[in-house]
């Protein structure tokens, strides 16, 4: 008889114990939820915000290789809310009233905020996201350049053709950085990070919806390759939504926006981004032209990777900083356009000093932008000196933000090319000179 | 009852690791950065060092009265009123931890996950957890922190080598942080972390004799040292100063961002178990000491049915605070600075008097022959 009404108080408990814990206040099933993948901010009415929500179709991701994002009739993965509310988290309750599921922030992998209210300083945004419970450090952040509600207009043209699943696109074009070199790895935590740091300041990935609808409408004079000097633009002179190219996949991200604070101040281009990233010592690897040294209008190319973490020092000049930094890179040769035969060992030194010479220049150039037009130590070149100073209070008082207006740059780039490719040497086409013209 | 029980150096060291530790996962390496700047690892190696110095003062002068705890050592020195005096200091002292601890960990939990539950309803189920631990008793207890010690270290070392690819070393920079002076006059106050060494003068009888008393405090201090300073160092070189001051559950913070690849990602669920496990065990060993020191201090029989009554005490007494802030406040500025005069003060006074108080007595039936 006790062990009977020992057995029923311990199912009796079990029962109580399932009842209490199953379902609280907090119960949740997955599917009253609706997952947003991206959201966007752009300046809305007056001191309002527009708000875009790009939320995952769950039925339709799951199908998979229908249409991908970008199908027509009902097929798309994903479903795109916007509304202009004062802040973000009453604009979420706002959606709430007429989405049928409650959205749950905790999927979120690209924030956009529009180069507008980038501009004006997105501090107030980036402290709530950084405070709500739901939003993770690891989403990246985007500025979609142009005027108006570009963030808006870039969510809304975001159709992925390869990809059904849209949270799997942005991560994966995101993470493209690591062999395109053109965007950088901006993710919420480190804008955070950076946006509070008296040494680094952050940088957002440039977005942008393609400027051309036709191929006949494509042209180069949105390129920077005027500014550099150039004759011709090489592959990373654009910024998002200039590539000469058309297609289905209507948007872009290449370059990145620099920051002073939470402001943006200005942007590179997609071969300056490659030059932050190799200061940066994030740099992967990507396939680089490199105008021919010895043949006019010709080109090398070179698939090229940072070989050892660059070395940044600071030295003080009575009140200017000097900054030097060296850069150690790896090549294999991709294609030699011109034939000449720069696998020998006689000429290999040729291509090498040229290879040094063309980064060496290109990032000379993109460290003095960001240290007389941005004002902005976006590589944290601050950092080399924080060592110098013993206590806090002593380094805030060096003011290192204005140091870095008047500093030197001295650049230093080692190029050792390694392989040739499947080739040791070229061996020209053998034919008529009429042919070969 | 208790006295029969006897457990080893591991147990011990392991309840120490829990009562000094548990803090890591609450607000303790932001409060270091509050008080340090980016030197707040300085700070803990620091006051590891001065509570080590105090313990080994505290040990040297315990030698005299092997197997017994802090309240015979009173009672010897000043007989009922010696014993009840301390008894009481120390039943206040656990209690108020305790109950702040329990919102704390409350407020978290509500924050993580229960958003929407009254912190009623979530102190309950805690409180309900920390009642049940406690009448199990003090040897289940230490023996199930035996066992959840290693699976809690794994999942902190878990976080710990996740934040790797995060870690920036100039963040650590400048090296004395706001300044060698502010270490130097903030740290003796800030022993008040390793408060949980109450525990130790508490379960001297059950520890068989005086050299694993001095063991496990000697290696339960070192260990909790270095954990608490690898914990505030990680936490230093993931995120700059000052932005270290603002997350309130820092390590919780540090496990969020753990991603390699696709698949190993959203750890802090393995962080949110190993929370867990700590509070259960942390809040029960304190409510069965909170229960013990009481029965000991008026000469009770049994513990047991004051658990109970101790168990709604802290309840309330967690409701109190009006908000997290200000339970944060009561933790970092009044509890984790002034604990340590009941920790090496109250301990060193006591003891220091009663150990004049055996040579006097020596003295005498010296002079006696």
């Amino acid at each position: 008889m006790k062990n009977k009404i020992r057995k029923f108080c311990i199912l009796l408990s079990i029962f109580i114990i399932c009842q209490f814990t199953s379902g609280c206040y907090d119960s949740r099933e997955i599917d009253e939820l609706a997952y947003p993948i991206a959201i966007g901010f752009d300046k809305g009415e007056g001191k309002f915000l527009r708000m875009s929500l790009q939320i995952a179709v769950p039925t339709k991701v799951a199908g998979g290789g229908e249409g991908g994002g970008g199908g027509e009739g009902g097929q798309s993965s994903v479903s795109i809310t916007t509304l202009e509310t004062p802040t973000i988290y009453s604009g979420l309750n706002m959606i709430n009233t007429y989405v049928s599921k409650q959205i749950n922030l905790s999927h979120v992998k690209a924030i956009v905020f529009s180069e507008e209210l980038a501009r004006e300083g997105i501090e107030k945004y980036i402290n709530a996201l950084m405070r709500g419970r739901e939003f993770r450090g690891t989403a990246y952040v985007l500025v979609a350049k142009g005027s108006g509600n570009t963030a808006e207009k870039f969510i809304r043209e975001v159709k992925p053709e390869l990809e059904s699943n849209p949270a799997k696109y942005y991560e994966m074009v995101l993470n493209a950085y690591g062999y395109t070199g053109f965007t950088a790895e901006a993710k919420l935590i480190s804008f955070y990070r950076n946006m509070t740091s008296y040494t680094t300041q952050p940088v957002a990935v440039l977005a942008n919806v393609s400027e051309f609808e036709d191929s006949d409408d494509i042209t180069l004079e949105y390129s920077t390759y005027k500014q550099k000097g150039r004759d011709y633009p090489l592959p990373g002179d654009y910024t998002a939504g200039n590539m000469p190219k058309v297609g289905d996949i209507k948007t872009e991200v290449m370059g990145m926006a620099v920051f002073d604070g939470a402001r943006m101040v200005g942007e590179l281009d997609g071969e300056e981004t490659s030059y932050y990233l190799m200061v940066e010592g994030k740099y992967g690897y990507s396939y680089v032209t490199i105008p021919d040294p010895q043949a006019k209008d010709m080109f090398v190319l070179l698939n090229l990777k940072q070989s050892r973490k660059p070395k940044k020092r600071v030295e003080m000049v009575g009140d200017k900083p000097q900054i030097y930094i060296d850069i150690k890179l790896e090549a294999d040769i991709l294609s030699i356009q011109s034939g000449i035969n720069y696998e020998s060992i006689e000429k290999i030194g040729i291509l090498e000093k040229a290879t040094e010479e063309f980064v060496k220049t290109g990032i000379e150039r993109m460290v003095k932008r960001t240290v007389e037009e941005f004002g902005s130590d976006t590589f944290g070149i601050g950092e080399s000196i924080k060592k110098k100073f013993l206590t806090w209070d002593q380094w805030v008082a060096f003011n290192w933000k204005e140091k870095y207006r008047h500093s030197n740059i001295n650049v230093n780039v080692d190029v050792k090319i390694r392989r040739p490719g499947q080739k040791i040497k070229t061996v020209p086409a053998h034919g008529s000179e009429k042919e070969e013209k | 009852m208790e006295k029969k029980i006897i457990f080893g150096n591991r147990e011990a060291i392991s309840l120490l690791l829990i009562f000094m530790c548990n803090q890591l996962f609450l607000s303790f390496p932001r409060n270091m950065a509050e008080s340090a700047g980016n030197a707040g690892w300085i700070l803990t190696i620091y006051i590891t060092v001065i509570s080590l110095v105090l313990f080994l003062i505290i040990s040297r002068l315990y030698k005299n009265f092997e197997g017994k705890d802090i309240l015979d050592v009173a009672e010897f020195l000043g007989g009922n009123i010696g014993r009840i005096l301390v008894g009481i200091i120390y039943v206040i002292d656990y209690v108020v931890i305790i109950s702040v601890i329990l919102r704390e960990y409350g407020e978290d939990l509500k924050i993580i996950s229960l958003v929407q539950s009254p912190i009623s309803f979530v102190l309950a189920l805690f409180a309900i957890g920390m009642v049940f631990g406690a009448f199990f008793g003090l040897e289940p207890l230490v023996r199930l922190g035996a066992i959840s010690v290693p699976v809690i270290f794994l999942g902190f070392l878990i976080t710990v080598v996740g934040s790797i690819k995060y870690f920036n070393f100039s963040n650590i920079l400048p090296i004395f942080g706001t300044g060698l002076v502010e270490i130097l006059i903030e740290g003796p106050s800030r022993t008040s972390v390793f408060s949980g060494l109450t525990s130790l003068f508490l379960i001297a009888p059950f520890l068989r004799s005086h050299d694993n008393f001095k063991k496990s405090g000697f290696i339960g201090l070192i260990l909790s040292g270095l954990i608490l300073t690898v914990g505030n160092l990680v936490y230093s070189l993931v995120l700059p100063y000052p932005s270290t001051t603002s997350n309130f559950l820092p390590i919780y913070q540090l496990s969020r961002l753990i991603e390699y690849g696709r698949f190993f990602q959203r750890i802090e669920s393995i962080f949110v178990l190993v929370w867990s496990m700590t509070a259960l065990i942390y809040l029960s060993a304190g409510l069965f000491f909170s229960a013990y020191i009481y029965k000991k201090t008026f000469k009770l029989e049994y513990h047991r049915p004051l658990i109970i009554p101790f168990g709604i005490i802290i309840f309330t007494l967690s409701l109190i605070p009006k908000s997290l802030m200000e339970t944060m406040f009561i933790d970092n500025s009044i509890i984790r600075k002034y604990a340590w005069t009941v920790t090496f003060g109250l301990t060193l006074v006591l003891l220091i008097l009663a150990s004049i108080k055996i040579k006097v007595k020596e003295g005498r039936h010296k002079d006696e022959k």
